[in-house]
């Protein structure tokens, strides 16, 4: 095995994370006792993770956090008067389960969450950039979109020009953000997962 | 191929029911959610009728579950100060939550903070039973749980017995919720990606 030399710049680079961490231990002192233990307990584990992630988080594009190729939307939407109660009849005559995101095609999963009576979380998370995303849903699934989305105050309908400000406007970008398989698209698991039974029938054939 | 057996299907009448509800709510809907749901009518009654998707079922003690993959959706209110020290720990990360790997059995996580500030939200997807993936959390990654949960107003420490109430009264499980491919828990995937990579490398040596 050949040594690893350390790139040039590492001092220097340690010397922010230190700085970081010592604000964060700042921000802690008023903190629950417990939590205060555990930052203790993982400093030496908090340094080398913020010196060298293992994944990077950025942007999804218009807003989003976007991990690999997997991006989260999260939408915290008011409902019009009605709204829920129409929503609520929607969901349950599909029986919860929302399959019409299959023609949308970049969907991982997706959950519709009532907060209250007054509003809705909706979140995803999904392939891609933001913008494109959007499309898919305007253009694979519109009516749907409207049907389900007319739930909620202001709602422009999927066609207008105005649709993605408005849905823009409601997302709240996700400050953390986590995903196991990070580079593997909706697609390419469909596809492993195809790839996984042919290996296994070709391996019953030859044994 | 063999014959699949067909799911047992819901009798014409109780789907006419549904979609008679359904039409009666959406009665007082916006002029768009009334015209799409009659052009979607037709395709939500086949859905229905025809082909039944995979039924939801719940996650356990709270949550929506779907084929291997369940959902988890809490909202908390924070603790004073408690936004200052989450914020200062997921900027320190740069929102990247690497050692959310060592649960095993976690697909995505998000944390969102909204309300300005006063509230967070904690969304994640993972496989099988709430119990279970709330125990993982506990045995792989206490300290960090009390990192971030301390920031939670109430949070009572990983390690009390109360832990389990506290998460299980402020989640809300979903109405809806859709999974892409829901037979695969993150462990299959992983192993699938492996099996791609050998089946590539098996074919460009026998190429």
């Amino acid at each position: 095995m050949a040594k690893q030399t350390a790139p040039a710049n590492r001092p220097t680079q340690d010397l922010a994370v230190e700085q970081k961490i010592q604000k964060l231990r700042e921000v802690f002192a008023d903190a629950p006792q417990m939590a205060k233990t555990a930052l203790e307990n993982k400093l030496g584990e908090l340094t080398s993770q913020a010196s060298e992630p293992r994944s990077g988080m950025e942007s999804a594009g218009r807003t989003g956090s976007r991990q690999g190729t997997v991006s989260e939307l999260t939408l915290i939407l008011p409902f019009a008067p009605g709204g829920a109660r129409r929503l609520r009849a929607l969901l349950q005559a599909q029986n919860g389960n929302f399959d019409d995101a299959d023609k949308v095609g970049t969907v991982h999963d997706m959950r519709f969450v009532f907060l209250d009576d007054t509003k809705l979380l909706f979140a995803t998370a999904y392939d891609g950039d933001w913008d494109p995303y959007i499309d898919d849903f305007a253009t694979k699934i519109p009516d749907i979109m409207d049907i389900a989305f007319s739930a909620f105050e202001g709602w422009p309908g999927i066609h207008n020009p105005e649709v993605k400000d408005w849905i823009a406007k409601h997302q709240v970008t996700a400050e953390g953000w986590y995903v196991a398989n990070r580079d593997l698209t909706v697609a390419e698991t469909r596809r492993l997962e195809k790839v996984g039974k042919a290996v296994e029938e070709f391996l019953d054939k030859i044994g | 191929m063999a014959n699949q057996t067909q799911p047992p299907i819901e009798s014409e009448q109780d789907v006419t029911d549904k979609i008679r509800q359904l039409r009666a709510l959406f009665a007082d809907a916006p002029e768009l959610g009334k015209k799409t749901l009659e052009n979607a009518l037709r395709e939500i009654k086949q859905q229905v009728s025809e082909t039944p998707p995979p039924t939801i079922e719940s996650a356990g003690r709270v949550g929506a579950r779907l084929g291997k993959v369940s959902e988890l959706t809490i909202i908390v209110p924070l603790a004073p100060g408690g936004a200052k020290r989450l914020r200062a720990f997921l900027r320190l990360l740069g929102g990247n939550l690497d050692k959310g790997d060592k649960v095993g059995s976690l697909h995505d996580m998000r944390f969102v903070f909204f309300d300005n500030d006063t509230r967070m939200l904690f969304a994640t997807s993972f496989d099988g039973d709430w119990d279970a993936y709330i125990d993982d959390f506990v045995t792989q990654i206490p300290d960090y749980l009390d990192i971030i949960d301390s920031a939670w107003d109430g949070w009572p420490g990983i390690r009390s017995p109360g832990a389990k109430d506290y998460l299980a009264q402020h989640q809300i499980s979903a109405e809806s919720w859709y999974v892409a491919n829901p037979n695969l828990t993150v462990a299959e995937t992983r192993r699938l990606e492996r099996v791609g990579k050998a089946v590539e490398e098996f074919l460009d040596k026998v190429g």
